[in-house]
């Protein structure tokens, strides 16, 4: 889907190779993360929102010191794997052109003829960056209180 | 901008992308739940050096973008071992690697979502290790495992689509070169078709699993 933006929306905007993938990407995870805050709101509790009304608190109010607090508890797990996913997902950005890890991977290649190595290399490069995500939102998560990551 | 005309013309073209667009990421769904199956199985083992091999493997490939992976075979894997690797088994096995780790991950989890009460249970009766799976915890596990196994399922065949980065032309090389063909004018309707076969596809799969989900009587979320 990512890649099809990618095509589909310099067609009848004239975007940079950069602006085109950074939008897509965000477009893309907006709908992943639209589906984690939902699923997040429905796991917290009805009594809560009323408990909150009960102490007098206005909807904003609720929302701020009492709703919000818990939902980035409970969401913090999934946010985690979707950062996760969309650095992951921005390699992608390469087949418009974006200068970024891929994109420069393939072209040393294609210069030195050495894929075996430099392939290795870049994984090596994503795979550091997505376990040291993994391992600094673990850490944030455990001080925040949240429940275990999944990954 | 929006484009017209170009749509009717290649309509054939657009549906034989398409096809072969199932074929690709139908094999290597089978290929990707036969050995995520057996990797999630292995991650449950009882001994543990059997435990860590799996999961390194699944690290690593779930920390690597899908296109560094197909490059890798595509490119770095013919020059290792002096062979030639064309488009199509290097995008399958890819793909089938990709969704491998992934499925890994569903079972694991799908395993260890069944209480260890039933376990002990099946071992009081007398079963044995290879029983106790494939008779009590594999059962409960499946319908588990429904729901997320259909969004692997999905991701997978959207993924197919970075096939076409390789030269091989299925759905969305079609698209491509179509687009390239008329110098990317007027070709919005095109890719609008290509980006709507996606949806057609993993929406009826979507649909496909709900049903399942009935079906099997499990909990309906």
């Amino acid at each position: 889907m990512l890649y099809l933006l990618f095509y589909a929306l310099p067609v009848g905007l004239r975007l940079s190779a950069l602006q085109a993938g950074v939008l897509a990407l965000a477009v893309n995870s907006t709908a992943f993360c639209v589906e984690i805050f939902r699923g997040g709101l429905s796991a917290i509790p009805h009594g809560q929102y009323e408990a909150a009304a009960s102490l007098g608190l206005r909807r904003v109010h609720a929302f701020r010191l009492v709703i919000f607090p818990q939902l980035l508890r409970v969401v913090f797990p999934a946010l985690g794997n979707q950062v996760i996913s969309v650095v992951l997902g921005s390699s992608v950005a390469s087949v418009v052109g974006v200068p970024e890890l891929t994109y420069e991977t393939l072209s040393i290649g294609s210069i030195t003829f050495r894929y075996f190595e430099i392939f290795v290399l870049a994984a090596v490069f994503y795979i550091v960056a997505a376990q040291a995500i993994s391992l600094v939102w673990r850490a944030v998560g455990f001080a925040l209180g949240a429940p275990r990551s999944a990954r | 901008m929006i484009g017209t005309g170009h749509l009717t013309a290649y309509l054939y073209l657009l549906v034989k992308g398409a096809l072969v667009t199932l074929e690709l990421s139908f094999g290597a769904l089978i290929l990707g739940t036969a050995g995520g199956v057996l990797l999630g199985l292995l991650r449950t083992a009882r001994t543990r050096p059997l435990r860590a091999l799996p999961l390194a493997y699944i690290e690593i490939v779930r920390s690597t973008p899908f296109l560094i992976l197909l490059f890798f075979i595509y490119y770095g894997l013919p020059l290792a071992l002096n062979a030639d690797i064309p488009a199509y088994p290097a995008a399958i096995v890819a793909l089938s690697v990709h969704c491998s780790a992934y499925m890994a991950e569903v079972v694991r989890a799908g395993l260890q979502s069944v209480p260890l009460g039933q376990t002990q249970a099946a071992a009081a009766l007398g079963l044995r290790y290879r029983q106790i799976v494939r008779l009590v915890i594999l059962p409960q596990a499946m319908l588990v495992m429904v729901p997320p196994t259909i969004g692997v399922y999905i991701s997978t065949i959207k993924e197919s689509s970075l096939a076409s980065v390789i030269g091989f032309v299925e759905l969305l090389g079609t698209g491509a070169a179509i687009r390239e063909s008329n110098a990317g004018r007027n070709t919005a309707d095109v890719l609008g078709f290509v980006a709507f076969c996606y949806f057609v596809i993993c929406f009826a799969l979507s649909r496909l699993g709900r049903w399942l989900e009935r079906r099997s009587g499990g909990k309906t979320r």
